[in-house]
Formats: structure tokens, sequence, C-alpha cells
């Protein structure tokens, strides 16, 4: 560039765009900013920037987002204000999705492995795409596997699998098959329904985290936020073993034994209809979901000693649900992880019709099934059982082909399938992943996947928010990057269809025609720009019936039974309850820093897989946090860092997911153990599903011990009084009154030089109070 | 509407507590928005995270009659900032519109301004901070990247606010409330943080703040922060009731 010295200083005085100019004359950048001290780049406006609508693609829940562009490139993610679903709100793993994208590990090219065992090197996308039709026309059987995939991304893969003659199954180590099954044969809903936690008076939920990481914590959490802001304040019971970040938001936690859910639930039916808490209508129709005398079994005393509950407590919930209503009752998580996992379930969300909560504002509502061009609105991972028959036909080499993406199968299922033994007996395996990752680490061929910032794609989220709703996806930087779509839609030489974008276009001018929803233009191309912009589609008016009647016959009440551990060794014996990470999930965001330095809302620990146990049970058996221990099941064997948790059960040690992961970038490589390797080979009786919170595990210290890497600690506690960090309200109080007698309390305890439990944990003196 | 013109405003915030759900939305929100460093792990284990917007976890009772309480805690933004008077080089000062702000490149250093803090929100940068070169692209370019040496802090989003201001003169308007909204309190996803202008009568964190429920950290240094608390509410709460012999209060 020529520039004599004049117009040189000039333009550099002048502006921050001399440091531009500089800095692509080659000369150091740094050397000639000039910045007013109190004019920083925060007091400057900078640029113009574009806001992007599209979708949390491949994350559950179908959330609508908006990604901040600058100069070509993606800085932020929020919810979308328009969207239904998020509302412009989003959860601590928007941001993480970002670091996706950008990560300096992507896989950049595809990648092939000359025979099983050997390397994999870099191939050109024309190679690999000749290599992958070369593996379909083998006419072997083929399997495609797939995360639970909704909207065109699902519709596509089961298309192509059908082209191909083979099957597509999906793959979810949290299974949620139950959760469909029980809510398709009690409200008669193919999708998950739309729970109207905002207008609810009373909340009941059993094991799922809700608030964190179950179905829709977004949804969930707005709807939680207008929960609490009713001027009759809402109230939430949760029952759970182990107090998760859910638990700890609820008025009443009831920390049940693993497995007994079911029975808590129809111990407070039986309450209800004994003391005839709900309305007659509402007696009979339960009557009719039940067998007769189905309630005989669940006495208050029988209730209390197999729940591990007070009978009080019991009670208590029983009166407030049938008393503050409308109320839901919903459930998940470890609640249908046992092996009466479908009956725990159906006892807990037959509350409702005893409740009269079926159709009702503030009650389970209907989501309506999608009529949009045939397009999936539901789907869940296959049961264990399917699986297991799955492998057995690879194991047996009766699978040519079999094509995997956006879920790391050798990483989530078990050591007791052996996955690397079957994939093994499979002649090509292909893999398309973002990562290398646990199960690239088994294929023959590797295709660089595209994120969801890159690539086309719509989903259906579920549940819905009571009316149809279609997210739709959109490249929102520009990438050379392939998606998995279009890679089978070119692979498939459009048998299937051209491309996903013509595809979404061709669903779009059918939605124009119904004339319907929530975008009005004159012509096809400012509808489908209207999507664009809006990040969808959605019809209020648009909605679904719901029932409240089993369609089979109740099965009665079964106690759950437990993987066994007497071939273990010497150890403590414990019930081992997996939960899933608020910031990394089941690993789909362990790459990622963000999410790997995000602390755990409960324990605050980051970066690390820890244990949660009792901390009085701790005490007892001398672990000290940040004790290595070594927790062994008929599976395997992992290690993780003690945490003594005061809301844990005694007896039980509930472990995160997402970590031990033998590659996915710098952040995560072999960081941390893997607890879906250890899971015991335990089934849900009626429909196969993995029991993942059915195993036991002997316990034991390593002798090693370790510091936690955790937020905890970091900064000093700042009280309102000492001994008062947080303030809190009994019901009718006021502030100024709370503090008034808050400062009684501590006056008394100084007056009297005696430190009585003021229910506070503290670590070193009454103003450092541990957090 | 606001009833003040561009450029009056007093920015502040409320934080209902009963609503905070302690999912760490914000945590991140803020740091991916404010550049703020990652935290590895070492930064952890040697109790030096930084984090411009942390939820604190104070555990209550003991099992099963455990409780878990939370709070998010930033910068409370005071009118009558004990950081401020000590810093020797003026590098955080409070300006105009209530905000308690940084300037880093007059900071030196000295941490003072972190000592002064009864909030410990004031964080020093002990090391460079480090990214990969392809994740330097999603850095916000209307947030400086501090370096090696340098304290900083919530700045309640001010280049947002500069951006918003901007936008409203633009346009020849006044600000609507809502229309600015600082990182943490756009992810929150039960609207526990609410940020606005104090100084309109009608805005939403002005009706928030004369709610009964209402509270402010330490009150007793008299600090006057533009941060208010909404108090937890616990129905299982049992309400003490103090006689005038066990002490008096006023």
């Amino acid at each position: 560039m020529k520039l004599n010295r004049r117009e040189f200083l000039s333009l550099a005085g002048k502006s921050a765009a001399g440091a531009v100019i500089f800095a692509a004359c080659g000369l150091p950048e740094k050397e000639l900013i000039v910045q007013s001290p109190v004019e920083m780049p925060e007091d400057l406006v900078k640029g113009e920037d574009q806001w992007y609508a599209t979708t949390m693609g491949d994350f559950p829940g179908g959330d609508g987002i908006i990604v901040r562009i600058m100069e070509g490139r993606a800085k932020k993610i929020e919810g979308n204000p328009d969207h239904p679903i998020t509302q412009g709100k989003s959860n601590a793993r928007y941001d993480s999705a970002l670091q996706m994208l950008y990560h300096p590990d992507r896989i950049r090219e595809p990648l092939s492995r000359y025979s099983k065992g050997g390397n994999l090197n870099g191939i050109s996308w024309t190679r690999a795409i000749k290599e992958f039709k070369d593996a379909l026309n083998t006419g072997g059987n083929m399997t495609l596997v797939t995360n639970p995939l909704r909207g065109h991304p699902g519709s596509i893969a089961s298309k192509f699998a059908s082209h191909y003659g083979g099957v597509h199954i999906n793959f979810d180590p949290i299974e949620q098959g139950i959760l469909h099954k029980t809510v398709e044969n009690i409200f008669d809903q193919k999708s998950l329904p739309h729970l109207d936690i905002g207008n609810a008076k009373s909340i009941m939920s059993f094991g799922a985290d809700w608030l964190s990481t179950w179905v829709s914590p977004v949804q969930y959490s707005r709807f939680y936020g207008s929960f609490r802001s009713q001027s009759d304040r809402g109230y939430f019971i949760h029952v759970d073993p182990r107090m998760s970040m859910t638990a700890a938001n609820a008025d009443l936690w009831l920390p049940v034994k693993p497995s007994y859910e079911g029975d808590l639930a129809l111990g407070i039916a039986r309450i209800i209809v004994e003391e005839k808490l709900t309305s007659e209508i509402n007696i009979e129709a339960y009557k009719k979901y039940l067998s007769p005398g189905f309630l005989n079994g669940y006495q208050l005393r029988d209730v209390s000693h197999r729940t591990g509950l007070p009978e009080e407590k019991i009670k208590k919930a029983a009166h407030i649900i049938s008393e503050k209503t409308p109320a839901i009752v919903f459930g998940g998580g470890s609640t249908e992880a046992h092996t009466n996992g479908s009956f725990n379930l159906r006892a807990v969300y037959g509350l409702n019709i005893l409740l009269g909560s079926v159709g009702v504002t503030g009650g389970v509502l209907p989501n309506p099934s999608s009529e949009i061009d045939d397009l999936p609105a539901s789907s869940s991972g296959a049961s264990m059982k399917e699986w297991e028959e799955e492998l057995s036909h690879w194991r047996a080499g009766n699978v040519d082909t079999v094509i995997i993406r956006g879920v790391d199968l050798a990483h989530g299922l078990p050591n007791f399938l052996g996955i690397a033994e079957a994939l093994n007996n499979v002649k090509n395996v292909i893999v398309f992943s973002t990562f290398e990752d646990d199960t690239t680490e088994l294929a023959d061929l590797v295709l660089p996947d595209s994120t969801f910032l890159e690539s086309w794609g719509t989903d259906i989220p579920e549940p819905a928010p009571g009316y149809l709703v279609l997210s739709v996806q959109q490249p929102v930087v520009v990438s050379n990057s392939r998606g998995f779509a279009d890679v089978l839609l070119e692979v498939s030489e459009e048998a299937i269809g051209s491309t996903q974008e013509n595809m979404i276009t061709s669903t779009i001018t059918t939605l124009q025609k119904t004339g319907t929803g929530s975008v009005k233009a004159s012509n096809s191309r400012l509808y489908k720009k209207g999507i664009q912009q809006r990040g969808g589609w959605w019809n209020t008016n648009y909605s679904g019936n719901i029932s409240g009647s089993y369609r089979e016959s109740s099965k009665t009440g079964e106690i759950s039974t437990f993987s066994k551990t007497n071939s273990l060794g010497e150890g403590t014996e414990f019930h081992l309850i997996p939960f899933v990470s608020n910031s990394l999930l089941n690993g789909q965001l362990a790459p990622t820093p963000w999410a790997q330095q995000n602390p755990d809302p409960m324990s605050t620990v980051a970066w690390v897989t820890w244990a949660e146990l009792n901390k009085s049970e701790a005490d007892e058996l001398n672990i000290d946090e940040g004790d290595i221990l070594l927790i062994k099941s008929t599976s395997g064997e992992i290690e993780a860092l003690a945490y003594p948790h005061p809301g844990v059960q005694p007896g039980t040690i509930c472990i995160p997911t997402g970590q031990g992961n033998s590659k996915k970038g710098r952040y995560a490589e072999n960081r941390g153990s893997n607890v879906f390797a250890i899971l015991a080979d335990k089934k849900d009786s009626e429909t196969g599903a993995l029991a993942w919170a059915a195993t036991k595990v002997v316990v034991q210290r390593s002798g090693r011990n370790k510091k936690v890497a955790k937020f905890e600690g970091t900064v000093e506690a700042r009280p309102i009084e000492p001994g008062v960090p947080v303030l809190v309200l009994g019901s009718g109080e006021t502030a100024d009154e709370a503090i008034t007698a808050n400062h009684h309390i501590y006056q008394n305890q100084f007056l009297n030089n005696s430190h009585a439990d003021t229910g506070v944990s503290h670590k070193d003196d009454e103003t450092k109070t541990d957090h | 509407m606001t009833t003040n013109k561009t450029g009056k405003q007093n920015w502040g915030m409320v934080v209902d507590v009963d609503k905070c759900t302690g999912c760490q939305a914000c945590v991140l929100a803020c740091q991916s928005e404010n550049n703020v460093p990652i935290n590895t792990q070492e930064r952890f284990e040697r109790g030096r995270a930084i984090s411009w917007i942390r939820v604190e976890r104070y555990w209550e009772g003991n099992y099963p009659d455990v409780k878990a309480r939370f709070i998010p805690i930033m910068c409370q933004h005071c009118e009558n900032a004990p950081c401020e008077p000590v810093c020797p080089v003026y590098a955080t000062y409070h300006n105009s519109e209530g905000l308690n702000v940084q300037v880093y490149n007059r900071c030196v250093g000295t941490r003072y301004c972190a000592n002064g803090c009864p909030f410990t929100v004031r964080f020093f940068n002990y090391w460079e901070p480090v990214w990969p070169e392809s994740f330097r692209n999603h850095l916000n370019p209307d947030v400086t990247v501090r370096s090696r040496g340098i304290m900083e802090k919530c700045s309640f989003c001010v280049q947002r606010i500069r951006r918003g201001v901007r936008t409203a003169k633009k346009e020849n308007r006044d600000l609507i409330d809502g229309e600015i909204q600082t990182a943490c309190s756009q992810a929150c996803p039960t609207s526990a943080l609410v940020f606005g202008d104090l100084n309109d009568n009608n805005s939403a964190v002005s009706k928030m703040k004369h709610d009964e429920r209402t509270y402010k950290l330490l009150p007793h240094l008299n600090l006057d922060q533009n941060v208010v608390y909404l108090a937890k509410v616990d129905p299982e709460k049992k309400i003490e009731s103090h006689s005038v012999e066990s002490g008096s209060h006023d």
C-alpha cells in the first residue's frame, strides 16, 4: 500500500483505524494504539454487529437462539427473544457450544484407516465420499446410529437407512424411552406433553433434574421463574436420593431410597384417596386407571419404612399437592433408571389423574404431533435390550457397514456390552464427528462433521410449549465444513433429496400454503426470509388433545433388583447414581474449556471427576475431600476424587457424566473418569431400558489424595450478619423483620459467648461461611 | 419510557434470590461477553479463578434437613465504594451513571482496591490470559483483553450500555426499559437478575426495589450499592420471635 509519511501519521493519530492500517502494513499493532486514559474499547462503539436466529441443533430441547456475528465471526450465543421455547433466555451450555466452532483440535479433513488397527490418515473429501459409497455398495447390511434426531436431520437419516435397506437407531446414554412410553400410555401423547409449571400452584417432581439438564431446562427454568412470581408463591416438592440443583430449589426435598419412588407416589395416592383430599370424580377416574385393590400394599407406615422417609413428610406432601391445585406431578432421570423404572413412572404420572391435573391450565397440557411433511417430532434412544440385540449382529459379522453420527458410542455404552469387539467385527465403520473420540478410535473412515452453527437443519422442540413449533437452523458463519445430512444426500446421489436447504425450503413452502402460523409474507422468498429471521415457525392455534387414562393393564409394584458386588473384594458397598453434568452433559461439551471450567452448581467442582457421598458417612469411613477413591462394579473400575456432600443419602455415591474421554481435544483428553463404563447389566423389567441407577459398587480408598479443583472457598462469604450469608424469609416475613431477628440471634450468641447452631456450616469463624 | 434523557441514568440491578436456581448461566454468559480468561484447573486449585459474577452456594442444616442456598454476587457498584479512594492512580472511579468503573490502562496492580472491597468481586490477573489462536475468533471486540498485572471486575457490561445509548441517540428517542441488558441478566432463565435504570420510576428495577423482600449486602457498611437483593422465601422456615429482654436493636 502506498502512503506518504504525512498521510500515514495523520491517519494514525486520528483514530484506531490507524492501528488496523499499520497492522496491515506489517508494523507491530501494540506500539501504535493510542488510547485516551478514560476511553477504553468499552466506551467506544466499534463496528456494526449482526444477530442471526438459528437453533441449538444436536442439543436436547430444540432451543431457539440468536448468534452475534462481527466481521464474519461468531461472538456470542443468546436465547432468541422471539422463540417460544427460550424467549431470550439461555443456560450454561450455550456459549460453550461456541467454542466447539472455533476449537483448535477439530477434525479438519476426512481420515481413513488402511486396515483395522492401523493409523488414521488424512484424505480428500472426494476420496472419502468414494470410500463411503463403496462401503454402501457392497450390498451387506447397514446400520445408521445417531443421537435422537427430530425434524429434517431425523427424517433424512431414516430415509437414508431405508434407501440402503438398513436400520436407523438412536443412542442416548441416559435413556428416556420409559418416559416416552409412559407418557404415551397415560396421556395418549406421542410427544412429551406441555407441563404448565408457570401456572401451577404446586409441583412434585421425581428424580428429574429439570432445572439443570432434564429434557428442556431453559423452557422449564422460565416456567419456574413464573411459578415463583405468583402472588400465591407456588410450593415445590422434589423427590431424589441426591440433592441435585433442582432438589436444592425445592421447598421440601424428600431423599427417597433409590428405586422406591413409585412406592412413595402410590403411598401419597392412598392418603389422598383415604382422606378424600380430592374430588370424587378424580378418585373415580384414578380407580379406573388402577387395578382394583392396587393401593392395598401402600399403607403410610409401610411406605415410610420402604422409602426411608418420615410419615409426617409423606403426609405433608400429599396434603400440599392436593390442596394447592392445580398441581403437576412428573418425573424421570434416576426414577426411571431402575429395574422397576416403568412401574415408578406409571405411579408418578398417574397422580395427575388423581389430582385432576390432566388438560387443565397449570397442569399437564397436550402437545401436537407434527404434521409437517412427516417430520419426526419425538425421538428417544433405543433400549439397552435393543442395543444388545443389535451388537450381537455386529459381533457375528452380520452387519457390513455401521455409520455413527452425533454420539460417542464407545464412551456412552457400558463396558459389559463390549462395543470395541463388536465394531472390530464390522467391515466398514464410518463415523461422523467434530472431534476425535473413543468411537473414532474404532472407525475405518472418519468424516469431520460441521457444528450446528455451520449447517442447515430443523428441529421440532420436545416438549413443545403447547402448540406446534418448527425451529429452523441455518449456517451463521461461512465454513467449508460439511454437515452430516448433506453428506448423506450427496452419497445417496439425491435419491432422497438434493440438499438439506432445498428440503427445508420445500417444507417452508408447504407451511406458507397453510396460511397459518407466525410468519406472513407476500411471496415465498420473503416468507422463507421471515422464518429465518424469527428462527422458525409456530402456530399457537395448533395444539392437540390429551386424555388421562391408562391403556394397558396396570401392573403391580415390584422391588428393583440391583447388581451384585460380592466378588469385588474389600471395601464399602454403595449404590451408584450417575447424574448428567450441568456443563458437559454426557460428554458432548467436554472438548470446550468453558464447559470444563464451569463450576458444578452443587459441589462447585470443575475440570475433574468427583464422587459425592454423604458427609457424615464419609467422616465415619475416614474419607476426606480429595481422597482418590476406587469405585468398582462387576463391569469395571474407575477413580474419582471424594467430595463429601451434605445432601446425599447415606449408602449412595453420585458421580457426574461427561469425563473419561481418551480423546476429544486438549482440554478433555484423559481427564477424569467415565461413569458409563462401570454400569452393570441391569434393565427395566418391562421395556428392557438400561437401569443406569441400579448398579452397586464397592468403594475403596486408594491411599492417594489430590486437591479438588473447585470454586468453593475461593472467596470469603459476605454475610448480611455474621453467620447469615443468604437472607431467608418465612411466609409473610419482610426483609427488615428477618434482618432484625437474625441480628438478635447473633447478638444473643455473642453475649452468651456461645456459638449455638444457627444451621449454617462454618469454615473458620462465623464470618467465613463455607460456600 | 424513561423519565430521563439519555446519559442521565443510574444503572442498577435487582437480584431475586428466590428465583436463582444456581444454574451458572449468568457466569458463562458474563465470561463470554467480557473476555474473562479461561479458568484452568491450576487457577481453581490455587484459588485464583476469575469470575466477575459468581453463584455462591451455602449449606444450611444437616442431612436430611439440609438446605442449599444460592446467591449470585457481582460488583455491587457502590455509591460509597471503598475500592475507589484507595487507588493511588485513579484507575477506579465512580461515574455519573452509577457505575464503578475500572480503567485498565491506568491500573498499576497495587491490589489495594481488592483489599478494600468487602465483596471480593475484584480479580487480579496473576497470569497473561491465554487463548489458542482459533479461540480469539470469539473474543468480544468491544471489550479489552486484560493483561497480566491488571485488576478487573464486573462493569455492568458498559459496552452494552454504550451501544444501547448510541442506538437510542441515533433514533432520537429515550431509552426503553429493558432495552439494555447485561449479559448475565439476559441469560438468566428464571429472570432472577433484572437490570435497568434506577432513576426511572417506571422501570422494572425501580418497582422491584420497593418490594418488602428488599435488602442489601452488608448494610452496616453504608456502601449504598446499586445492586439490590430480594430475599429467599422458605415456607418451611420457622419465624423466630425475639423478646425485648434478649437484646434490643435499633
